[in-house]
This record gives C-alpha cells, structure tokens and sequence, in this order.
C-alpha cells in the first residue's frame, strides 16, 4: 500500500490541474478586457482590434489556455498589461509585506492560542474558562475594520503613540509599523484558533484511553503533555492551516487601513484595471499557497495521530 | 495464602441514590476472584473502588485495604490511593481496545509506565504474549488488529507490575474458541501469583476460572461462593415440514466491487415456515456477510436468492411487503438509534411503517413487546444513550418484531445479554417461530446455537464446511473447527478441561 504521504501529495496535484483551470476561466469571466479599459478615450475601434490582436486577447479561450500554462510551468506569469514589467515581479515586490505580517501574527497568535486553549480545556465549564470563552466568542463577532478603526484612532491620532499607515520603508527594520495591523489580525485568529484547541483538549481529556493511563498511575502532568496534547492540536492544526490561508488572501482590510502594499492590495488593483495576466498571476500564487499549507497541515496531523494509512 | 485486598461494608452513594450497599469480597494472590452480576448491579462501581476511583458526585464509604493500603475508609478515598494506580491495581476496561492512545507508539507508553512503576516491559510484553521486537512495538495501536490490541492493553497493565489486575467483562465479543484461550492465559497470570479480580456476566468464564465467587443485585451481595443456575435451554423443537420459504444458492459475496476480496463462497441454504437454521463459525468466518446478503445490505453479491420462490432484490429495490417479511437485527445496535428519540417510539416506528398501525396502536405493541423482554416501559421512554447495551440490544430485536415477520435474522443478538436476558429472548423466538416465522440464528456458541437451532450450518473462512441437525453436529463433528467449537462450549463444564496451545488470534492488520 503506498503510504499516506505520497497519496495525499498525489491528490494535491490533481487538486492543483484543477486549480490552474479554475483560476484561468475565473478571471476570463472578468467583464471587459485590458485592450477597453485603456484606450476607449484616445484610440479608434480598429485601433483598439489591432491592441488586442498583440496582445493576445483575440485568441480563442483553450489556446490562450494551453499558451498561458506553458509558459506557467516553466516559471514565466506572463506580462502585466498595465505596467509592462513581469507579472513574477509584482508578485514578488507584494508579497514580503503580506508574509512578514502573516508570520509575525502568527508568532504570537500560536502559542498564546494553545496556551490558552489548554488553559481552557483542563478547567472545562469552570469559571476561568467561561471567561475567556465568552471574552474570545464576543472578539470573533467584531468586524475587523472596526477593530482597526478604534486602534488607530486611540493609538495613533489620539495618544499618538503608533504610526496610523505605512510611510515607505522596511517593515522589519520599523516593528511600530506592525503593532497596529498585527493587533488588528491578532483578535480574530487567536479567538477561532483557541476555541479549537480547547475542544480538542476537552475531547482528548474525556477520551478511554487518558482515563487508563491515569488509572495506570501517569501523573497528571506527564498526562497532559503527552497523551492529550497530540491529541487536542489535531483540531488545532486544521485550524491553524484556515488561518494561514486567511491571513495569506484576507488581509486586504487591513492592508486598506494601514495603507501597506500587500498582496491583497495588489491583487485588487489588477482586478480593477482589468489586468488579467496579474490577476491569474496572484490568484495562481495565493492557490497554490493554500494547497501547500492544507497539505503540510494533513501531514503534520497524520504524523501526531496516524489513524488514517489510506485516504477514503 | 497472602490477600492483596480486603474490602468490607464499601458503599456508594450519589445523593440519595444508593449504587453499592456494604459490599465485602476478599482477593487472593495467585486465585480468581469473581464479581457477578448483571448490568448495574456495581460490579465496576465496586472494583474502581480499589483504586479510590468515583464518578462524579458519589461518595465512597466503608473499608478498602489494598496489599496493605488503605485506599478507602469511614471518610471516603483516602490520600494513599493514588499510590496504588497502576503500580498496586491496574484495571483493564471492558473495551481496552480503545483504552490505547491513538498518537502514541506502543513501545512509548509501555517505557513510561516501566519507568514510573520499575517494570519491565519485555517481561510484560512476552507475558501477554506479543511479539517483542521492535518493529512490534513501534507499531501504533491502529496497526494492530482488535484481538492484538486487547494484549497490548494487558502488556501495558503487566508492565506496571501490579499485585492485582482488575478485568472487566473480558470476554466481551469474544468468539468461543477465543474465549477459551483467555480461560487459560487468565489462569498462567494467577499462576504467577497475581491476584485477580473478574467482573463478568459471563457464569461459563467465572465457572471455569474463580476460586471465589460473589454474587451482587442492585449494590448488594445477594450470594458468595454459589452460582446462579444457568437456565435450562429449551431443546430444539421439531422442524416444520413443507416448502423452504427463503433459499440462497450458490451465495458468493465480496468485499470490493467486480469479485475482488472475496469472503463467501458459494453457500447454500434452506429455511422453511416455523424452522430455525443456526449458523456458527468465528469472528471472520462470513457470518454477517452471509446475514447481510439475505437481508439485502451486502450488494456485492452472485447467487439467487429466493423467497417463497421468488427472487429477493438488495434492500433499496425491496417493495415495501418484502421489508416487512424480512428483518435483520445485528450485533451493534447503538448505532442503528437515532441518539435524540426516545427508543420506544423508534421501536414502534417499524409497525406504523411496515403495518399501517396508528402512532397509538403501534405504541402500545411496542411497550408490550419491549416489556416481555425485560426493559421496562419507563427505560425504554428514555434516549438511547441512557439504556445499556443489553437493553439496546432487546430493544434492536423489538423493533425487528414489530414487523411482523416471515423471517428473522438475528446476528448475534444476546452478546451483551445476561442468561436471564438471554432466556428472555429465546422465550419470544420460540413463540416466534410456533406462529411460523423462519429464524436464521447467527453466533458463535455452539451451545445456544444447537438449544435454538433444528439444523446447523458451520462456517469457516467464508465456506459452508458442514451441515445437519444440532444432535449430529455436537455429537459428531466431522470438521476440525466444529471439532473445536464443541470443545470451546464446555468451558463451563468443570468435568473436562478443554486443551488448546496454538495461539490462533487474527493476524496483525498491516
């Protein structure tokens, strides 16, 4: 029997062909093209016809297709349509600012949510973790450009404590750029992330077999770090992995707010002046991103509770 | 004689409710001693005790002295009794099966407990007979198959070295010959001069190991060193002549589709109006294959089937008369219940469906049915979850009944029954089968099979190796496994010690 591992690296191919397709037809539906939005005011139709011509566009859906993820698979994401440059390098120049945010947030959400989830889920329905439970359900329920709103009006405008938005410069070398946004980032992620922890730790602790290794004699601590824990983070990882994904595509707001140039701005601005090779481009890096981190994310599950040796 | 634990006048009570009432049993190193009883008669109640161990809101009271220790007194669980888990009393849970750790090798845990209790797992490992080298035990639980993992529980039990080992209905889901092997390696484990504690329904098991018996009802010693009767199996009526009213020829089934994973082979079977065919062989052998075919579940199947000469189809192309003629109650049954509904109306459900009876009219049958049966209308008003296997179990049959049935097949149903239930149940199959249903009976004990059964059909690795009457089959087995299962149905009978030495549990799942 082939091992887990190899099957589910062969479904994330698959996953990925499928992908690749989606991602092409998706943004083929965008209304209107690069050749219109650009030269309606100063060009005639016939100008407009010969634009489209070199660039592509009046090729049919399957060429441009096959076209587009040939040139893919050798690493060229084509050219922007607006700017000219390669498509590689906007994702390249908007990406750092979305991983530093990503990894930083996640470097201190991690290990506060599982801290607390523990915390959470060995005291089950007592008064310590009814508190945080009801503090973490009513964070998760707010907006997160309300979040971001009030912090940068306390913080920035009336202590004037923290920069309000991006002013140029490395986000690493000035960490007070990142307080704010990460702070916005932080309430959501580590509320869902925890609450998952706490049921995986509530789960494990009811479990048989917890109950015959204490009654075998393991003391309380060596019971918690080693037989329940890899249990509870099974629920955990999955959703650290939704949360990596999210961060990775979903933090336009934030990046909105505090004026950083992330990936989700970008992305934006090429749905927004019809650039499809940058649009394809992004969403193709952003996918493939996702399938890494879900695959890495079963691994990892599959490794801590190898219940699953064949995927069903 | 050296006693490793004196229990004297332990109670437990939650609030008012009182579960154990001055129970007292004594446990000797290197004996047997017995807690019978049926199901919530605190029997596990009791034996938790010795390891100071309760359920929420119930107070433990009275006197429990363990190999010297005092784990329980007048003031309830004393601070010594956490000192005994394990390294004085290991408990080995009904299913310990599931008592393994999924995430954890089994090496892991059995140095863990070495290291906390100074034992030795090689020692453990040999003496619950697993193979001991190391691929075995980097193995995880789930590579092992269900007979393995219950001697990977016991090795984990052995190597904390404890002076007494608690069991609890070990011979749960057993198969006969299996249990049999249990019998002996039970009795090389007192032999080591380890006391033992054995809770069990089972009087067969108790009968052929325990020097010391107690017999508890409803929290209470009821008897001590005298077991209850075993009810008398009614003998096997005579069979009804006439037609066969369900035949399968030439039945092959698989597991995986176009005949691949094959695990019935080209069986054939009669059963007429008013008979019963039993059907024996062990865990593995196609039985439930066999069952499920003929009650239309198992699709993957070549052959005919026929009832009263006409082709049976698969369950979901069955009209509505053919789901009510044919029944099918299988051995797990908790998950057949919708877990929100109370069990009574499920029951009745089947006679509204399959008969057209009013809510009201359907109620009423099933309460009554359900109450011959022994579960009382008040247990049967509640949810599934807050009725005992046993009771499920009844229930499962009950429902089956409701619909009025030309045949029954019954996979295994009183595994979790006591012989009282037991009786019970071969009391309405009998009644059954006088108003002319035709009973497939599928187990694995000869004995009941041949008390139920007019003819016997022997299963073994998926082929029909041998048929007849119950008389010539337990009288004159011609096969090797029939041979074996006639031995394994006497383990209660003190007069001839069964003898079996070649470990045939099932192989290591890869």
């Amino acid at each position: 029997m082939r091992s887990y591992a190899a099957q589910r690296a062969g479904l994330a191919i698959v996953q990925l062909a499928v992908l690749s397709v989606l991602v092409f037809v998706l943004t083929s539906l965008l209304p209107g093209d690069a050749a219109d939005l650009r030269f309606t005011e100063t060009l005639t139709p016939s100008q407009v016809a010969a634009l489209r011509a070199e660039l592509g566009l009046d090729q049919p859906p399957v060429e441009r297709f096959v076209h587009w993820l040939g040139n893919v698979v050798t690493g060229d994401l084509g050219t922007s349509l607006i700017s000219g440059g390669p498509v590689a390098d906007i994702v390249r120049n908007s990406i750092g600012a979305t991983l530093v945010l990503t990894l930083a947030t996640l470097a201190i959400v991690v290990p506060l949510a599982v801290a607390l989830g523990i915390v959470m889920g060995t005291r089950e329905n007592g008064r310590v973790d009814r508190t945080i439970t009801s503090i973490t359900l009513a964070l998760s329920a707010i907006p997160d450009f309300v979040i971001a709103v009030v912090l940068v009006a306390v913080f920035s405008l009336k202590l004037g404590w923290l920069p309000a938005t991006w002013i140029g410069g490395n986000l690493l070398s000035s960490p007070a750029l990142l307080i704010l946004p990460i702070a916005v980032l932080f309430g959501r992620t580590v509320c869902l992330l925890s609450r998952q922890v706490r049921a995986g730790t509530v789960a494990a602790l009811n479990a048989e077999y917890v109950t015959q290794a204490r009654r075998l004699g393991v003391p309380r601590r060596q019971l918690l770090l080693r037989h329940v824990l890899p249990n509870a983070a099974v629920p955990g990882v999955q959703e650290l992995a939704r949360t990596g994904d999210t961060l990775l595509g979903g933090v336009l707001v934030v990046e909105a707010i505090f004026a950083i140039p992330g990936f989700a701005t970008a992305l934006v601005d090429g749905v927004e002046t019809r650039d499809i090779p940058t649009v394809q481009g992004l969403t193709l890096v952003l996918a493939i991103a996702a399938l890494l981190i879900n695959l890495a994310a079963d691994l990892v599950c599959n490794r801590l509770v190898p219940r699953t040796e064949a995927l069903r | 004689m050296t006693l490793v634990v004196r229990v004297t006048g332990l109670s437990a009570t939650a609030g008012d409710a009182v579960l154990v009432d001055g129970v007292s049993f004594e446990v000797v190193a290197g004996e047997v001693t017995a807690l019978v009883g049926v199901s919530g008669s605190g029997k596990t109640t009791s034996a938790l005790a010795l390891l100071g161990e309760h359920g929420d809101g119930v107070r433990l009271a009275g006197r429990v002295e363990v190999a010297g220790q005092l784990v329980v007194d007048g003031n309830g669980v004393t601070a010594a009794a956490s000192t005994v888990r394990g390294r004085v009393v290991a408990y080995m849970p009904q299913h310990p099966g599931s008592a393994l750790n999924p995430a954890r090798r089994i090496g892991t845990t059995l140095q863990e407990l070495a290291k906390l209790h100074d034992g030795d797992p090689r020692e453990a490992v040999r003496a619950a007979q697993l193979p001991g080298d190391r691929a075995t035990l980097k193995r995880f639980p789930h590579q092992f198959s269900g007979g393995q993992r219950q001697r990977v529980a016991l090795a984990q039990t052995l190597t904390c070295r404890p002076k007494v080992l608690v069991l609890d209905e070990p011979s749960t889901g057993l198969d006969s010959i299996t249990r049999l092997q249990l019998v002996h390696e039970l009795r090389e484990l007192a032999a080591t001069g380890l006391g033992i504690l054995l809770l069990s329904h089972d009087l067969d098991l108790v009968r052929a190991l325990a020097s010391r018996v107690v017999v508890l009802d409803a929290g209470q010693v009821i008897a001590t060193d005298v077991l209850p009767p075993a009810p008398d199996l009614e003998t096997a009526g005579t069979s009804a002549a006439g037609q066969p009213l369900l035949t399968a020829m030439n039945l092959s089934a698989s597991l995986r589709p176009r005949g691949r994973d094959v695990v019935l082979h080209e069986a054939d079977l009669a059963v007429r109006a008013g008979a019963c065919l039993g059907v024996v062989g062990r865990s593995g052998s196609g039985k439930t294959t066999l069952a499920r075919c003929l009650a239309g579940l198992h699709e993957r199947y070549t052959g005919t089937i026929l009832l009263d000469d006409e082709p049976l189809p698969v369950l979901r192309k069955r009209t509505r008369d053919q789901h009510r003629r044919v029944q099918y109650v299988w051995q797990e049954v908790r998950g057949s219940f919708d877990e929100r509904r109370p069990v009574d109306q499920q029951v009745a459900r089947t006679a509204q469906r399959l008969r057209g009876l009013t809510p009201d009219q359907a109620h009423a049958e099933a309460v009554a049915i359900l109450a011959r049966l022994g579960v009382a209308a008040i247990t049967a008003a509640r949810p599934p979850s807050r009725l005992s296997g046993g009771e499920l179990q009844r229930a499962a049959l009950a429902r089956a009944v409701l619909a009025n049935p030309d045949v029954l097949i019954c996979d295994e149903i009183t595994t979790a029954l006591d012989d009282h239930g037991t009786a019970l149940v071969l009391d309405l199959l009998t009644e059954l089968k006088d108003r002319g249903t035709a009973l497939i009976w599928i187990g694995h004990d000869l004995r009941l099979v041949a008390a139920v059964a007019d003819r016997v059909l022997v299963l073994d690795a998926g082929r029909v190796v041998e048929q007849g009457p119950p008389a010539t089959i337990t009288t004159e087995p011609h096969h090797e496994l029939t041979r074996r299962l006639v031995t394994a149905a006497r383990i209660g009978d003190p007069h001839s010690p069964p003898v079996l030495t070649t470990d045939s549990r099932s192989e290591p799942r890869r």
